[in-house]
């Protein structure tokens, strides 16, 4: 299981709805973050969300000790099963 | 969380010396124009035979201050030998990685692109054009060094921060102070004990907008 959490601020909507194209990945809302989860892994496509690098590379807000980030960098962000 | 309440009032000013006093008023008074406000002229007195000088203070909005010591009879050299990278006051070699020098630095708040711009443009104008104008998505600055070496910013919201951020920030500084309590702290694990934080707190939190909402039906409910 991994669950990726976002803050729910303008420019990381777009990081949660490219994440909700997968359809393996859930995303709900606990309090003001989106709950980005999957049985597998996550992957997020940078160029799909649209999102310049001060937003992207600060758009995680959390990632629960059964994940761990494998990828984070100019073309995408990968969430894995440890 | 603490019950502590707030009571300081901004930027008194914050200072910093000098060796050129004249490019110094140049830049911040005749640039960018802020005004002279303030100045002591005072004699050097004390056990460190301190020399005389002259504390000089420019207004930088909201009646907060940047302020000079210049110390008379004094060069660069007083605060050791020149760096390749930093300033009169912090002098780095080459080794010095750049984001390190880049970390201390002034940032003065305008309320608009309006307002960016013109100092921009002054600027420009000036010996110390801007080095870099950067928009992220949520703000917007402009950066120059001023004559002393000092980094100093120009920035601009492009939107209000909201309160969830406030929530945010400070689950970051509660699993930052977790983190570096054990050893090798590392980015992934803020990370997971910040995602810890979240379960706990986020669920409970309400933004202070639906609470006044709550609050106003409340009130209409009991008319």
């Amino acid at each position: 299981m991994t669950t990726l959490y976002v803050l729910d601020v303008p420019e990381n909507t777009a990081v949660a709805t490219v994440a909700a194209e997968d359809p393996a990945v859930t995303v709900g809302q606990l309090g003001p973050y989106f709950v980005i989860s999957a049985a597998g892994p996550i992957v997020v496509d940078r160029r799909a969300t649209g999102c310049r690098h001060a937003v992207w590379y600060s758009c995680v807000g959390g990632v629960a000790r059964d994940g761990r980030i494998t990828q984070h960098d100019k073309d995408a962000l990968r969430v894995e099963p440890v | 969380m603490s019950e502590r309440d707030h009571r300081v009032q901004g930027v008194d000013h914050v200072a910093f010396p000098t060796f050129d006093p004249a490019a110094t008023v140049r830049f911040y008074r005749d640039v960018l124009g802020f005004p002279v406000v303030h100045s002591i002229c005072a004699a050097g007195w004390g056990p460190e035979d301190h020399p005389d000088f002259i504390h000089f203070f420019f207004d930088i909005g909201n009646e907060d201050r940047i302020a000079f010591f210049y110390y008379f009879g004094t060069d660069p050299s007083l605060g050791g030998d020149e760096g390749a990278k930093g300033d009169v006051y912090a002098r780095f070699g080459t080794d010095v990685p750049e984001y390190f020098v880049r970390s201390r630095h002034l940032a003065i708040h305008v309320d608009g692109e309006e307002d960016l711009l013109e100092y921009r443009r002054r600027l420009d104008a000036s010996d110390w054009p801007v080095e870099m104008q950067i928009q992220h998505e949520t703000i917007e600055s402009i950066y120059t060094h001023d004559p002393n070496g000092y980094m100093v910013e120009i920035t601009r919201a492009m939107r209000p921060v909201t309160p969830q951020e406030d929530l945010d920030a400070n689950l970051t500084i509660d699993a930052l102070l977790d983190v570096v309590a054990e050893p090798e702290p590392t980015f992934g694990k803020l990370l997971a004990r910040k995602a810890e934080l979240i379960v706990e707190r986020a669920a409970e939190w309400e933004s202070a907008e639906q609470a006044g909402r709550v609050g106003a039906a409340d009130r209409e409910l009991a008319r």
